[in-house]
């Protein structure tokens, strides 16, 4: 017999309904949270650019130690700001958090390029001529001598190069070269004197990865001859030695820096580094440093030294980045780069002495120099430039440089993403 | 096959049952109102969303403090140097609805350009 149990078929519409609501319940509340979530995150992000906006615009010497604030005086807006010079350029690390939550990034930093200040050349002027042989291309605006830019014939080769000789503007040049930023030359003075603990511990492992949101790591071998090899470090990391270091091509380099009196990398390395010597770096053939690296001597005693300050690049090698010496006392014998055949630099030269440009070399970018030589088998000339391209319009657009050379514009921008969540 | 059944015999629910009944099916039905109301009241509604992506497109190329009308709404801009500092623009964005109801506001500190 059919039951016709009103009470029971309500039930179970009831269960049906409670069953449909709830699920209803606990999808809007999912929603809900994952919405409230993701506008927090967007304020974060928000605040984040803000935080980075702050620091690009904000003076070299603030937020030097790290500084907590609300952005806008609400409950919701709080960042830390922390800058530090990170070599020649400067790495900037931002967070942002609200409650638990927490966002921050880290990037260096670098000035553009000033265009009314970039030259392709720019040769102090000795009151004497510059002269090109061979296929050799200037292309972009140069300063030079009051005597002007010639062709010559050497090692029985005429100029074959463009007729204009520079591919540009030709301005006159001063008897000195633009000088270097004297607060940046003092960072670098400061990093290289500092009498950091560090241990070499660190290299028992074979990857080493140190955020900028941490104290840098600092690895010292002190009078230890040290080398190097089949290590990987990247981040916030310094090295130093206080005698010559040597980096062989099985350690792989990234956005560390290094100081020590003499470095010396051995062919076949592929990294990025930013390597400070007070004596001489030597980095031989096949490397390929890729941008933003940098290869600088900083001689800032008054004392007369003997031994020539050097940078040698190595046949084949690539460079991008910025090679320059500084000396503050003139010595008699004069800091040298000297860049090997075929070599390749993208970025900028600035030797404060004599810059050697061997056959076949190619700068992208921009020489500033007091003298260029070049040598054969017999002869040694001066302010020649043989077989060589230096082409400014070949950099990046989005080439950024230092703050310590003389193009630099004031403004900052971001050279790097480093770390990000 | 319905035929046979209805040739049997229905025992009918009584009186009182069928009152409880629709009594509990009104409550039940009451109660997921309410619920649908709620969830559907407090949940986001697009048209804060596109407020909100408006404002974060806006923001970055905002230059000077006045009003303007985008879409279904009109945004009040406020421009002012972030503490006396030049170089840097404090910018508030916050949008209205045709109603004059303030839907979304956002704030940035972008470079003075």
């Amino acid at each position: 017999m059919l039951k016709a149990s009103a009470l029971y078929i309500v039930i179970i519409i009831a269960l049906v309904i409670a069953v449909i609501c709830s699920s209803l319940i606990v999808s809007a509340y999912f929603y809900r949270a994952q919405y409230q979530k993701k506008f927090r995150y967007d304020r974060l992000e928000n605040n984040l650019s803000s935080g980075v906006n702050i620091l690009l615009a904000g003076a070299d010497t603030s937020y030097a130690t790290e500084k907590t604030f609300s952005l806008f005086n609400g409950d919701a807006d709080s960042v830390s700001l922390h800058r530090f010079s990170w070599g020649i350029y400067d790495v900037g690390a931002v967070r942002a958090f609200i409650q638990k939550d927490t966002l921050y990034k880290t990037f260096s930093y670098a000035n553009p390029v000033d265009s009314a200040k970039w030259a392709a050349v720019y040769l102090v002027d000795e009151d004497r001529p510059f002269s090109l042989s061979g296929m050799t291309t200037i292309r972009g605006d140069a300063y030079i001598p009051k005597a002007g830019v010639q062709q010559a014939y050497v090692d029985n080769k005429a100029y074959q190069g463009d007729k204009r000789l520079v591919i540009g503007h030709k301005y006159v040049s001063q008897k000195q070269l633009p000088a270097l930023d004297n607060s940046r030359l003092q960072q670098l003075e400061k990093f290289r004197d500092q009498k950091a603990a560090g241990d070499s511990s660190l290299l028992k492992t074979d990857s080493v990865t140190w955020s900028f949101l941490k104290p840098t790591r600092f690895v010292n071998f002190k009078k230890k001859a040290e080398v190097l090899q089949n290590i990987k470090l990247s981040g916030n990391i310094v090295i130093r030695s206080d005698t010559t270091l040597t980096i062989e091509s099985t350690a792989a380099l990234n956005g560390i820096l290094v100081s020590a009196p003499a470095i010396i990398v051995k062919s076949g390395f592929h990294g990025s580094a930013q390597l400070f010597a007070a004596d001489s770096i030597r980095i031989e053939n096949n490397c390929t440093f890729d941008y933003p690296s940098c290869a600088g001597i900083v001689r800032s005693g008054t004392q007369v030294v003997k031994s020539q300050a050097r940078i040698t690049i190595g046949a084949n090698t690539t460079f991008g980045g910025i090679l320059f010496t500084y000396e503050k006392t003139d010595n008699a014998v004069k800091p040298l780069i000297s860049v090997g055949k075929n070599a390749a630099v993208s970025g900028q030269v600035y030797s404060q002495g004599i810059l050697e440009l061997k056959d076949s070399t190619r700068v992208s970018g921009s020489v500033f120099t007091s003298r260029f030589l070049y040598r054969n088998t017999f002869t040694l000339y001066e302010n020649y430039l043989i077989n060589t391209t230096i082409d400014s319009k070949a950099l990046s657009p989005y080439y950024l440089t230092s703050g310590l050379l003389p193009v630099a514009n004031k403004k900052k921008k971001i050279l790097q993403w480093l770390e990000a969540n | 096959m319905a035929g046979s059944k209805l040739n049997g015999r229905v025992r009918a629910s009584t009186i009182l049952e069928v009152v409880i009944s629709m009594v509990v099916i009104v409550i039940v039905f009451g109660i997921a109102m309410m619920i649908v109301t709620n969830v559907t009241r407090l949940s986001q509604s697009g048209k804060k969303l596109r407020a909100e992506a408006l404002l974060k497109t806006a923001i970055d190329s905002a230059g000077s403090t006045k009003t303007i009308t985008l879409d279904e709404f009109r945004l009040e801009q406020e421009v002012k140097p972030y503490q006396q500092n030049n170089a840097l623009l404090d910018v508030h964005l916050t949008a209205y609805d045709q109603n004059q109801q303030k839907v979304a506001e956002l704030e940035k500190i972008i470079p003075n350009p």
